[in-house]
């Protein structure tokens, strides 16, 4: 009998294809709408964690912590900042680590008449290998580089194409100085800074020749970095040369094993508060952390994204609602001449209801289909006009399509019931003789 | 005796007025009888059908067809029996449109829980006895008035009911359909099947072996053709 309910419920849909048609798009766009939103939320996902990963895993930050006036007054004299020899240290104390120091400082390089102004990284050789980024050409820097602190280069792709052209840079000098030359707009800039306290790193101003050891791959911009226009020279050249001194701004290490990298963490905590006399001026991020902060801020589209979906739905199943309680009235009799032929009041309620199911089930595989495509429509849109968000892929999940199938069919169900609940009540001799 | 009803009320309440269709009314029907219950509107007619096929209950008073008390009986199984022991014929022919003689006949089969080759072949037996079996697949809009009042029958003996009742199975017809429906009733009645036609017409009603008169809800004259008089009087 079920099958002969399902074949009517069919032909009345048929018979009124315009009806059903408009019915059935309040679930089509609802259902399209769950698939697409979450679609696009995990392929932002997939993007973020992927963007994140591909500068490296398992990777720990650790930086100085900003002290106030009066913690520096308190702490005066004491071994405070970030140094070079930490990293030694840590190299020495826990020889599974990698460590890559970075000290950063604004410089331009110059080869011939071209040159280019931009951040000089000093790292060390451990560098490519944790931040999964290698040399296209020639090497990158070598522990020999960093020990005899030899003047080495190695160019970003966009920096040597612009220093270079199409030539290839190996083994050629460039000029690299430190800040950038007195005069205009930066002067200004120099005052402010000096109202502000801190100490001018611009106003030194060196010059020294290096040779470039090697070209790095092309990266692209990850997180508002374009990695392409890096300039890396050895850490221990940098302090030297530029620097004068052995502070350094950063330190990356990489640990072997993911599950140990809050045991690192808190050893490399201990450690460096150790070695800075007692006084706790680091901070020591885990590349999980921001994993997991993405992790909340997509929950928060997932649950904004989803709310309006699940809106939309409801919005649909409301349409079904109207039309079913529309058809109630236009097939009184019909249900009247059921009742007296000896249908059940379940008989009839089962029918109105198999009836918006239908409704919502072809709705929603017409909404699955037009999700799918309305997803990778966006996915192409984002590869096209963001950059960098090129692997930005609407990624569809099984577990999707089937919550957006079960939500269509459950607002089939909810929102067929008061009508069918009404149908199945009428009175058969009155249905009988409605006008 | 297949019916009986017994000091029926029927009482519907409109607002302030109540309206007393049905007065204290006493028939008995034997299994087997053509009557024709005659009347003009207003008389009660409709609400006499409506409660003698379960499809409303009396405002009190007893009714009992072939042994079952029906205003005892909950909804669920005055629907078993509407479909069982009742067939309907109405003036309209309430047959469901895009669906097929065939399959308008084999609905209330469908609710009996029979087969689908049992549904079939019972709807083809029967739209075979009314003359149908040329028109098992054409639609309801593809019949005519007649033919449609046919299919109609047949849907109303498809479950081999004790009682057929009709609500003027002739009057959206012509002369000549209309004779045709009488004759299918006539050849049933031969057969031994009861039948009730409700009516305003007393030419039909001339065609049944008995015609019960009513007005405003009460039997006024309730008398016997012929043959079925001279049995009484001799007591068979």
């Amino acid at each position: 009998m079920l099958g002969a309910i399902f074949r009517d419920s069919l032909k009345n849909l048929s018979s009124n294809l315009l009806r059903s048609g408009l019915t059935m798009l309040g679930v089509i766009i609802g259902v399209a709408s769950v698939i697409a939103m979450m679609a696009i939320v995990e392929g932002g996902q997939v993007w973020l964690v992927s963007s994140i990963e591909r500068l490296g895993t398992n990777l720990l930050f650790v930086w100085k912590k900003r002290l106030t006036v009066e913690e520096k007054r308190m702490f005066a004299g004491r071994n405070l900042q970030l140094r070079y020899d930490d990293a030694l240290a840590i190299r020495e104390r826990f020889p599974e680590l990698q460590v890559a120091p970075i000290i950063e400082i604004d410089g331009q390089v110059k080869a011939g008449e071209r040159d280019y102004s931009g951040r000089i990284t000093g790292t060390s050789q451990e560098y490519g290998e944790i931040r999964n980024f290698f040399p296209g050409k020639g090497r990158f820097l070598t522990t020999a580089d960093l020990h005899e602190w030899r003047r080495s280069v190695v160019l970003g792709k966009t920096i040597a194409e612009v220093l270079f052209g199409t030539q290839s840079p190996i083994g050629k000098e460039i000029k690299i100085f430190m800040g950038v030359k007195k005069g205009g707009k930066d002067k200004q800039q120099e005052e402010t800074n000096k109202q502000k306290g801190e100490k001018n790193e611009k106003e030194i101003v060196g010059e020294y020749r290096f040779v470039v050891i090697g070209v790095m791959q092309p990266k692209g911009e990850v997180y508002g970095q374009d990695y392409d226009e890096k300039i890396f020279i050895p850490a221990t050249t940098l302090l030297r040369y530029f620097k004068g001194n052995n502070k350094i701004g950063q330190m990356i290490i990489h640990v072997p094993d993911r599950n140990r990298m809050d045991e690192f963490t808190q050893k490399l905590h201990q450690f460096l508060v150790q070695r800075h006399d007692g006084v706790d001026d680091i901070r020591i991020r885990n590349q999980g952390e921001f994993l997991s902060a993405v992790e909340q801020t997509l929950w928060t589209f997932r649950i904004v994204l989803g709310g309006i979906a699940i809106v939309a739905l409801l919005v649909g199943g409301i349409g079904i609602m109207n039309i079913m309680l529309v058809t109630v009235t236009e097939r009184t009799r019909e249900i009247g001449l059921r009742k007296a032929i000896g249908a059940r009041r379940e008989d009839i309620l089962l029918q109105f209801l198999i009836e918006s199911t239908t409704i919502s089930v072809i709705g929603g595989c017409v909404g699955i289909v037009l999700g799918i495509f309305a997803a990778y429509g966006f996915g192409n849109l984002v590869a096209e006009s963001m950059p960098g968000g090129g692997d930005w892929g609407a990624v569809i999940k099984p577990t999707a399509i089937a919550i957006a199938f079960v939500f269509a069919v459950a607002v089939g169900i909810g929102f067929g019931l008061f009508p069918a609940i009404k149908a199945s009540k009428l009175d058969p001799a009155e249905a009988l003789r409605y006008q | 005796m297949l019916i009986t009803l017994s000091h029926i009320n029927k009482i519907y309440t409109t607002g302030e007025v109540a309206v007393h269709a049905l007065d204290d009314l006493n028939i008995e029907i034997e299994q087997g009888e053509f009557v024709a219950i005659i009347g003009q509107s207003g008389s009660g007619k409709t609400t006499l059908l409506d409660i003698v096929g379960c499809l409303s209950y009396p405002t009190n008073g007893d009714y009992w067809l072939n042994g079952a008390h029906i205003n005892n009986l909950p909804d669920s199984e005055l629907t078993t029996i509407r479909n069982r022991q009742i067939g309907f014929i109405f003036q309209t022919f309430h047959l469901l449109p895009r669906k097929s003689a065939l399959e308008n006949v084999q609905l209330p089969l469908m609710y009996a829980g029979a087969t689908r080759t049992q549904q079939h072949d019972r709807a083809a037996e029967v739209l075979t006895m009314v003359g149908l079996q040329d028109r098992l697949n054409h639609h309801s809009n593809q019949l005519s008035g007649g033919q449609q009042q046919r299919v109609a029958i047949a849907r109303a003996l498809a479950n081999r009911p004790a009682l057929l009742l009709a609500d003027e199975p002739t009057g959206n017809l012509d002369s000549q359909s209309g004779n045709e429906i009488l004759l299918i009733f006539e050849e049933l009645h031969r057969q031994n099947q009861t039948i009730i036609i409700i009516t305003h017409d007393p030419l039909i009603a001339q065609r049944a072996d008995r015609r019960i008169t009513l007005l405003d809800g009460r039997v006024v004259t309730d008398e016997f053709t012929e043959p079925r008089a001279q049995a009484v009087l001799q007591g068979i």
